[in-house]
């Protein structure tokens, strides 16, 4: 194995891996905030990639495809927190999870009925990949690194530096306590819930900018995604998308070992040896988002 | 006089009574088939047409008066192109609707779902799958195939590969009965010609990119790959490839179910010129194939719109009536099962039609029906020998290049 061909798995890893990071960060705001894991995340990502087909009606290029996605996947998701998730957050956090899978097959079904199974792609030009050194780039693949990027800086940023992160942090840490110092945790809600829906429309259009739009392609994204957050500590933010790079780099970078066929299971192999040793995640430290 | 006729009148009614109810009851004599296709899922292009198809196969057979004094009727379930879905829909078609056969599973793995519940149940499963599992799997000899093994598809690609002029072949298989299936039955096929490929990748389905996977293929410099794909995985191999800007003269063998005018929807005209499309083909000298198609538009009011397998299950339907007749008067399913290569006799006379051969069948002949979708030539295992059509993908458009016939083994 020389080390070109090492570093093309290792930068193909780091690709999938910020795909599912994106994923994975959205799961983990809601996880922290409203506290339960949302398997609805991957069939909202869905809804948003399908919403980009719309995309070229307003310009040519990845840009409106991205946004067009993006905006409808953080309507759908602020639309189930209005009419479901509002009302069970006082239930407990497995009926909204029970709701969230519900969701998520009724968004399928809702798709696949009026758009059926056949595969769609976007209207972009294919464009020869740019050798840098020993790797080779392709434009997708810089797509992916430039959103993806940018997306966890404005999240992080909003998290951290503005009132509203400031409040979304004190209703993860307590919501009671929250909620007597004036913070109206419905507001925070929404904040939180259109975060989480525009994250996880970008990794729906990405990924469709990457491979092609289909009306499983996010329920496949759920199962990394979880395991990411799961790796990186339910909860925090930073750890899911660390938690995504890592799956994404052990996967592939374990392919010359064990093959092709094996990748995924690499991937479950590093969440499972991390339960083992380390059950609360990788950083526990700071749990939940604070 | 009317005092006379009054005792012999009830007699005479019941006895007329009798003779309706007993004729009655010949006209009632039905045998309920099962038709369990993909009208939702990967398959739903082609399952509402092969379930059409065969209930065209049926209105066949009961204009001609039935099978062995039996008409047919059909009972339809969807798989979804899912097992578990399949599985579920084929207990009730075998446990409510008591069918006697069942006919038209599309995806390999809703047929290797099925066949453990038809076969336990007694009952012959008919189906359009490739893989080479169906065939060894069968021990009960209750499983016959009317698409081509995916075995088969790869002596196909092999015949076309040798054709070609190519000489370092590398193969992608998706990891599943089918996409290996190809690749092994080209692999076989090509050694036994004594020649060798390059590499070999069999990758996982449903990866955000298979850049790695084609990575391994384009550093072993191979003039030509052969895939056992399906639609989206051959589109994005296929554009992470062309975006490489490796290997720009590489050339593509792809099943037709993958290569056809959806990917080069999907990826324009430029990145598929030159590809090399293999797909089984109807029987498309054979009368029976105008007859179906005629009496297809004339059911539907709509056109086969090249759905290969619609033929397939039109010639289940046949093959099982006939089979029927020539079983007469024994109609368990067994019995029958048993007369299937009975009437796909290479030494036959040749019929093309289920009223033509239940003729030759009264006649005291034996037949040879020529199928809609291929001679048939049942084997060993079951499984028939169609012709395949070589087409290559020029400006955008798919071009037939030739028609490739196995020779029957």
């Amino acid at each position: 194995m020389d080390s070109a061909y090492l570093l093309n798995l290792a930068f193909n890893g780091a690709v999938i891996g910020l795909i599912t990071a994106l994923a994975a960060l959205s799961i983990t705001l809601v996880f922290g905030i409203a506290r339960f894991p949302n398997a609805a995340t991957g069939d909202v990502a869905t809804a948003g990639a399908f919403a980009g087909l719309l995309g070229p009606v307003l310009g040519s290029g990845a840009l409106p495809i991205i946004l067009v996605g993006m905006a409808t996947s953080a309507a759908v998701s602020l639309l189930f927190y209005v009419v479901l998730f509002r009302a069970l957050a006082k239930r407990s956090p497995v009926a909204s999870l029970i709701a969230s899978i519900g969701m998520a097959f009724f968004l399928r079904a809702v798709l696949t009925y009026f758009i059926g199974h056949d595969q769609r792609v976007y209207p972009l030009p294919l464009v020869r990949a740019v050798p840098f050194g020993p790797l080779r780039v392709q434009a997708a693949d810089i797509q992916v690194i430039v959103w993806a990027g940018a997306a966890l800086a404005v999240t992080f940023a909003l998290i951290h530096l503005t009132p509203i992160g400031k409040r979304m942090r004190a209703v993860a840490d307590n919501p009671d306590l929250a909620r007597s110092s004036g913070i109206n945790a419905n507001k925070v809600m929404v904040v939180m819930w259109v975060v989480a829906g525009l994250l996880a429309g970008l990794a729906g259009t990405l990924l469709g900018v990457k491979t092609v739009v289909s009306p499983e392609m996010g329920w496949d994204l759920l199962m990394p995604a979880f395991a990411a957050t799961i790796l990186g500590t339910i909860g925090n933010p930073l750890g899911a998308v660390l938690g995504g790079l890592l799956i994404g780099l052990a996967q592939e970078l374990s392919t010359p070992l064990v093959g092709f066929t094996y990748k995924i299971g690499v991937g479950f192999l590093v969440l499972l040896l991390t339960l083992l040793i380390r059950p609360q995640g990788l950083f526990a430290k700071n749990s939940l988002v604070r | 006089m009317t005092a006379q006729v009054r005792p012999l009148a009830l007699p005479l009614v019941l006895a007329a009574g009798c003779l309706l109810g007993a004729s009655a009851q010949a006209a009632d004599k039905t045998m309920v088939i099962g038709a369990l296709t993909p009208i939702s899922g990967a398959g739903s292009p082609y399952g509402s047409g092969m379930q059409k198809a065969l209930q065209v196969g049926v209105d066949d057979i009961n204009a001609a008066g039935g099978a062995c004094g039996t008409s047919l009727s059909v009972v339809g379930e969807d798989t979804q192109t899912s097992p578990e879905a399949a599985v579920l829909a084929v207990k009730k078609l075998v446990e409510v609707n008591k069918v006697q056969a069942v006919m038209g599973t599309w995806s390999s793995g809703v047929t290797l779902a099925v066949m453990p519940i038809t076969t336990a149940a007694g009952i012959p499963l008919l189906n359009t799958s490739g893989a080479p599992a169906i065939s060894t799997d069968d021990k009960a000899d209750l499983v016959w195939r009317f698409q081509a093994t995916n075995g088969r598809f790869g002596r196909a690609f092999a015949e076309i590969a040798d054709q070609g002029g190519f000489t370092r072949p590398a193969t992608m298989a998706f990891n599943n009965a089918s996409g290996i299936g190809n690749t092994q039955g080209f692999v076989e096929a090509w050694k036994k010609k004594g020649k060798d490929i390059v590499a070999s990748v069999v990758y996982e389905p449903k990866q955000a990119s298979y850049r790695s996977e084609l990575q391994k293929i384009l550093a072993a410099k191979p003039d030509v790959v052969v895939m056992g794909s399906y639609l989206p995985d051959t589109t994005i191999i296929l554009r992470e490839w062309f975006q490489s800007g490796e290997n720009p003269d590489l050339k593509w063998i792809i099943p037709g179910w993958a290569a056809n005018e959806k990917l080069v929807e999907a990826l324009g005209p430029e990145v598929t010129e030159g590809l090399l499309s293999v797909d089984s083909i109807s029987n498309e000298k054979a009368a029976s194939l105008d007859h179906f198609n005629t009496a297809f538009q004339k059911a539907t009011g709509a056109s086969t719109g090249g759905n290969v397998y619609a033929a397939m299950t039109y010639d289940m339907a046949v093959v099982w009536g006939l089979a029927m007749q020539a079983s007469c008067p024994d109609l368990s399913p067994k019995a029958i099962n048993a007369k299937i290569r009975a009437v796909d006799d290479a030494a036959g006379e040749k019929v093309f039609t289920f009223a033509e051969g239940k003729a030759a069948l009264e006649a005291g002949k034996t037949i040879n029906y020529e199928g809609a979708s291929s001679q048939l030539a049942l084997d060993a295992y079951g499984d028939v020998t169609p012709d395949f059509s070589l087409s290559t993908i020029a400006k955008g458009k798919l071009v037939r290049k030739g028609v490739v016939s196995l020779p029957i083994e």
